[in-house]
């Protein structure tokens, strides 16, 4: 066992000094076998570590890091750590040292003529282009889709301008707002809203990028209600959305494999009211749904699949439960209640963890097999209102984003816990908030119920980075400056 | 015999001699003697005296004092007896008589000694001693006469030529003809010091800027000063006798004298009339006493420390934090009532400050001490409060508003949550109904029913198998099917509110009689199109204004109550049959006492109908028409109320929250007494609206009130029918901004979770969960 004796100043020699292990779990990072505890001053804080760390791995370029004691990340001295949690310095502490998260910078923010529901990005690094069969993506040509509540599709490039647009209503677009909007493939996109349809278009661009085109394939129906949500799973060509009729469909997006539409559910069957003149010009293929799941008893507010079996969903919804579904055979598996309705659902399928965010401003992590003990093993509490999107992060298996009607978009990491009373508590590494608030002046002020800021939608890329979307008409795309460069 | 002792002897003798001669021989002897006896035991004396008793010194006082002054000064003298000789006293004449040769008188004057105070100067050398006679006997002769010498004393050069010889040198500015001492150069005088040599001559202050006619400033006036000059007192020589004091001095000294006034006055006489004031001792007879439970000896005080010195050392002494922390504690929770303070000295430390107060705080202990042995009931208050959970173990309650709505202009009247808890309906000022989605804010219709009148009231139908909003505005109901429902929910509530017209049409025309009175029900009538347009289905035309709208829990019925003063009794309350398109008047006349009904509700499992008028609650039975209940809440004025949700089914009895305009908020258990069970008093302005949670989940109710806050309580119900209900205060929500003296107006519960929207005057509703 080697001791390596740092003695970074004569003033500090005379400090107190403890012996800290340091640790890696990534390989890439990881200290040598033979590198043992090392005696640092306790006056050290993050920078000198990382500097220490930085060091010992003689790595070339500097990489931040940022270290983690008993699950919490050092925000101070490792001297008022001790103190502050009752630690001898005589002890050997663990510190485990990862990738530092630089703070999110604000990029771009693309203004719409109405609140944006949803948003959804297109990159190399994105679900759509790894599953692409045909056509890819190119470097430099990433896309983002936003879903509009003037019932719009929009596709951005990234210099904010507007490539395509979604048909009206009149044209064989949403007849009313568009919640949940999700890229299939590099030229298929799936768009649901409160009109009760999911629809599927085809995504043309022409050869220079500036122009596209977006196309009305198929028209699914089947609920009954509004969609909230929308997964896809493109690989095998299944949709999953999640209703405020309080069920679950299973959807195709082949036109083949789709059974008819109920016609009860067609909007020529409505009422034959004179007000009904929304009628499209456009025949589209009208579709119905694979399956529709019941058994939940309130709207379903978010239904995904999991990230490493296709034929196994979740569906989370206000009446407190969480639901596992056999999407083959159509049945439930099993139903975990929590105590607050839930609101939005993200599979971290490495920690086989599922993150939902709740009505009562917090995240549960529930873990859906049937081995769990306890239904929720984790909560991180930090927003001030319903957390209503999550999305999971590009870059560690352990971060998580959420999006919360408070107006900000949290980044976590759920490592960084303390245990309370109320079970293990986490806290959030960085807050967005969002820019437009910044630009009236007022980043400060506190708006009550998230007025005119709640973000309604947000997605984590490599390559563009954390694209929210919100109730102050834009997409606000910020990204951690370095991120990218450190992980080349 | 030593020599010594030998004078020693003989001085003793001498004494006595002189003691004798003082007495009985003349002067000359006795001084001689004395002289001579004197000048040889001086030396002796001064040790002698040390042996010499007592009586020796009184001997020698005794004499002395009889000696003349004359003695002493001769014995004084007798050491300077040669000096006297040279040097006379001053003020004796100069000279001396002495015997010359022919045995004449001589008188020899002393040499005079010019010293420094002599107004004698030396003569000058170079002064002319040619005497008194005319300088012109000099006029041939180049000099002008001798000094003390005999030297010729030239004659200086007369005017013309040292003008001459002036005239023919040139001087330089400043020139002096003098050599500078310390440079051997000739010096020469600036301006400013030849000003200075002229002011010297002039006999002035030769330093610049010296006023000599400088006003006088008057230190030393008749006018006493603040501050004096001087801090030494008044000297006793200012002392002006009173010539007055003087006078009545002398007469009280005339008085003593003749012994009209005794100085001292015997002082037996005083102690007589100070007898009749009794000073009382208090702890006169005190005694030691035994240690007894109704004896507490006064605590023995530890003697004062370093603390309470004026003067402690400094570590006794607080620093700013201490001193800080100290003030701002509570008077009663400090250690020590005073802070160690430094005063340097005795005579620095100030009076006591709180002399006074603890003066009066003494006194009031003793005022207040009780003179009776009082049994005191030791119970600790805490055990006498119910035993009520705290809202923490009651959660979830609505804490925070989660989002605002914003659309209308104008008030916002009321406020209503869909039935599948997805939608919010709300009705305002501004003549439109609205429905918004609930966790977003976001509207998605918006229908104008009037433009002149206020929407004062908007209500779902309750049940998922149709979506039907009725809203009251102006005279008329309508009954809406907004445009956000599925295909074949809107096809299900457009047949329902479709049904009854055939109904309508089949029945009988109202006979030419019935048609005069004045309670005819109204018909139902087909919107206008731009209202068919908005989704608006079927208005009842009523002549009165409904203020209240409450459905039945089936969704057949609903009841409407036109609360204006002026509504006759018989149309007030009116219950529309929806499938039937039928109107129908239930009460042909007025409720006895309590002024015109305000709002009514139906039981939610029994067929029993609920009216509020001003004062009492009733309770009728429709399918008996009898009677059943009269509350009275004791409230002047009832505003709403509400039914427990799981009356009469969880329960043995119904349990009814009534809201009144006096601010009071009152629990009524049917089983119990027609008197509230409870009342709470917790808001400042009137309660608008109440409402329980309508899911038998939750055991919560909420009130609303004119100032601009809810109130979220915990009541819960027990089918136990010996336990009452629990009734806990969880929260106050605020946020609505108070508009024109009205708050929140109304107040919904989501149907199935723990939210609650509030309908507010400022114009927003707000989701607070």
């Amino acid at each position: 066992m080697s001791e390596d004796q740092i003695m970074s100043g004569a003033s500090e020699a005379a400090q107190r000094q403890v012996r800290v292990q340091l640790t890696s779990q990534q390989e890439d990072i990881a200290l040598p076998e033979s590198t043992g505890p090392i005696l640092v001053p306790t006056g050290l804080r993050r920078y000198a570590l990382s500097t220490l760390v930085n060091n010992l791995l003689s790595s070339e370029k500097p990489i931040p890091f940022e270290f983690l004691i008993n699950g919490t990340f050092l925000r101070t001295s490792i001297d008022e750590y001790l103190i502050d949690n009752g630690i001898s310095a005589e002890t050997t502490l663990e510190i485990e040292y990862v990738r530092a998260l630089i703070p999110p910078l604000h990029i771009a923010s693309f203004q719409h003529d109405d609140w944006v529901s949803s948003t959804d990005v297109l990159s190399t690094t994105s679900p759509a282009a790894s599953w692409a069969s045909g056509a890819t993506v190119k470097k430099g040509q990433e896309r983002l889709l936003s879903g509009s509540y003037d019932g719009l599709l929009r596709i951005w490039n990234m210099s904010s301008e507007t490539i395509a647009t979604s048909p009206a209503a009149t044209e064989g677009g949403h007849t009313a707002s568009i919640k949940a909007t999700k890229f299939v493939s590099p030229n298929q996109i799936a768009s649901a809203g409160l009109d009760r349809t999911v629809r599927l278009w085809k995504y043309t661009e022409d050869e220079g990028g500036f122009a596209g085109k977006i196309a009305p394939q198929l028209e699914l129906y089947g609920h009954k209600s509004g969609i909230e949500s929308l997964s896809v799973h493109a690989k095998s060509n299944r949709l999953l959305t999640g209703s405020s009729d309080h069920t679950v469909g299973f959807w195709s997006t082949k036109k083949a494999d789709a059974p008819a539409a109920p016609e009860s559910l067609l909007p020529s069957s409505a009422r034959n009211s004179k007000r009904r003149k929304l009628n499209s010009s456009v025949s589209t293929a009208q579709r119905g749904p694979l399956s529709l799941l019941s058994g939940h008893t309130a709207p379903v507010s978010a239904a995904i699949f999991d990230a490493k079996d296709a034929t196994v969903g979740y569906s989370a919804s206000w009446d407190h439960s969480l639901r596992t579904w056999d999407l083959v055979t159509g049945g439930l598996v099993d139903t975990r209640t929590t105590s607050h309705s839930l609101l939005s659902l993200e599979h971290l399928p490495e920690l086989n963890l599922l993150a939902a965010g709740t009505a009562a401003r917090h995240i549960t992590l529930i873990d859906p097999r049937a081995s769990a003990t306890t239904v929720a093993a984790m909560t991180l509490r930090g927003h001030t209102n319903a957390v209503v999107s999550l999305a999971r992060d590009p870059h560690s298996t352990y971060g998580l984003i959420s999006g919360s009607h408070d107006g900000t978009c949290r980044i976590w990491d759920i490592r960084s816990t303390k245990t309370d009373k109320e079970g293990v508590i986490g806290e959030s590494v960085y807050s967005i908030t969002r820019k437009s608030l910044e630009e009236e002046g007022k980043a400060d002020s506190k708006r009550v119920g998230g007025e005119g800021v709640k973000v309604f939608s947000v997605c984590w890329d490599k390559t563009i980075g954390i694209v929210s979307a919100g109730e102050d008409k834009r997409i606000q795309i910020n990204r951690g400056e370095g991120v990218l460069s450190s992980k080349a | 015999m030593n020599p010594k002792a030998a004078s020693k002897k003989r001085k003793a003798i001498t004494r006595d001699v002189e003691e004798e001669a003082g007495v009985f021989s003349g002067d000359e002897l006795s001084q001689d003697n004395l002289d001579g006896a004197l000048s040889d035991n001086a030396n002796e004396l001064s040790e002698s005296e040390d042996e010499s008793d007592d009586s020796d010194f009184e001997v020698v006082d005794d004499f002395s004092d009889s000696e003349d002054g004359e003695e002493e000064l001769d014995s004084d003298e007798i050491p300077s007896d040669t000096e006297e000789d040279r040097k006379p006293a001053p003020g004796e004449p100069n000279v001396r008589i002495v015997k010359d040769a022919n045995g004449n008188d001589r008188y020899l004057y002393d040499e005079i000694h010019p010293d420094d105070n002599s107004e004698y100067s030396e003569a000058d050398e170079n002064a002319n001693t040619i005497g008194d006679i005319p300088l012109k006997f000099y006029d041939e002769y180049p000099h002008i006469g001798y000094d003390i010498n005999g030297k010729k004393i030239m004659r200086p050069a007369k005017g013309e030529a040292l003008d001459a010889l002036l005239d023919s040198i040139e001087i330089p500015k400043g020139w002096t003809g003098l050599t500078d001492p310390a440079t051997g150069k000739p010096l020469e005088l600036s301006q400013d010091e030849l000003e200075l040599i002229r002011k010297v001559q002039m006999n002035e202050v030769p330093s610049d800027g010296y006023d000599p006619y400088e006003p006088l400033v008057e230190w030393f006036s008749s006018q006493k000063e603040i501050m004096p000059l001087s801090a030494a007192p008044e000297p006793k020589r200012r002392f002006v006798p009173s010539k007055h004091e003087q006078k009545r001095v002398m007469k009280l000294v005339k008085a003593i004298r003749e012994g009209r006034i005794l100085p001292y006055k015997a002082p037996e006489e005083k102690d007589e009339k100070e007898e009749e004031i009794i000073n009382y001792d208090l702890w006169a007879d005190e005694a030691e006493r035994p240690d007894h439970v109704m004896h507490i000896p006064a605590p023995k005080l530890p003697p004062p420390g370093y603390e309470e010195s004026y003067h402690p050392p400094a570590e006794y002494l607080p620093d700013s934090k201490e001193r800080k922390e100290w003030e701002q504690m509570d008077p009663e929770d400090r250690e020590k009532d005073f802070l160690p303070n430094d005063f340097g000295s005795l005579r620095r430390v100030p009076g006591y400050e709180s002399f006074v107060q603890e003066k009066f705080e003494r006194c009031l202990d003793l005022y207040l001490a009780p003179r009776v042995r009082r049994s005191k009931l030791n119970i600790d208050p805490e055990s006498l409060l119910p035993k009520l959970p705290s809202p923490e173990e009651l959660k979830p309650f609505p804490t925070a508003c989660a989002t605002v709505f914003r659309g209308h202009k104008g008030r916002v009247r009321s406020v209503a949550v869909d039935p599948t808890g997805i939608w919010l309906a709300t009705g305002g000022d501004d003549g439109t109904v609205r429905v918004w989605e609930l966790l977003t804010g976001r509207q998605l219709w918006s229908a104008k029913l009037s433009d002149e009148d206020a929407i004062n009231v908007v209500r779902w139908r309750p049940g998922k198998d149709a979506v039907i909003l009725a809203a009251a505005s102006g005279d008329d109901i309508f009954l809406a099917v907004p445009p956000i429902v599925d295909p074949e929910i809107e096809k299900a509530s457009l047949e329902i509110l479709d049904a009854g017209w055939g109904f309508a049409a089949s029945k009988p025309a109202p006979s030419a009689s019935e048609e005069g009175k004045k309670n005819n029900p109204p018909t139902w009538i087909r919107p206008s199109s731009t209202l068919l347009d908005a989704g608006v289905c079927v208005v009842i035309p009523l002549k009165y204004v409904p203020k209240s709208i409450s459905w039945h829990r089936r969704g057949d019925y609903f009841v409407t109550v036109c609360s204006g003063a002026s509504t006759p009794a018989s149309v007030a309350i009116s219950i529309h049959t929806v499938s039937k398109h039928l109107t129908q008047f239930p009460f042909r006349r007025r409720l006895k006492g309590g002024g015109p009904p305000q709002t009514a509700h139906f039981h939610p499992s029994k067929p029993i109908l609920f009216v509020a008028n001003q004062r009492s609650i009733r309770a009728y039975d429709l399918s008996r028409q009898l009677l059943v209940k009269i509350l009275q809440p004791g409230a002047r004025w009832i505003s709403s109320f509400d039914i427990h949700p799981t009356s009469s089914s969880a329960s043995g009895g119904d349990n009814i929250i009534v809201g009144s305009y006096d601010r009071r908020l009152l629990w009524h258990d049917l089983d119990l007494s027609q008197r509230p069970y409870k009342t709470l008093r917790y808001h400042r302005k009137a309660i608008r609206a109440v409402k329980f949670h309508p899911s038998g989940r939750y055991p919560l109710f909420a009130d609303a009130s004119d100032d601009g806050s809810l109130q979220i309580f915990h009541g819960s119900v027990t089918g136990d029918m010996l336990s009452n209900a629990t009734i806990v205060p969880l929260k106050v929500l605020k946020g609505h901004k108070i508009t024109g003296e009205l708050g929140v107006l109304d107040i919904d519960w989501h149907p199935r979770e723990a939210w609650c929207v509030s309908a507010g005057a400022d114009g927003t509703c707000r989701l607070w969960m």
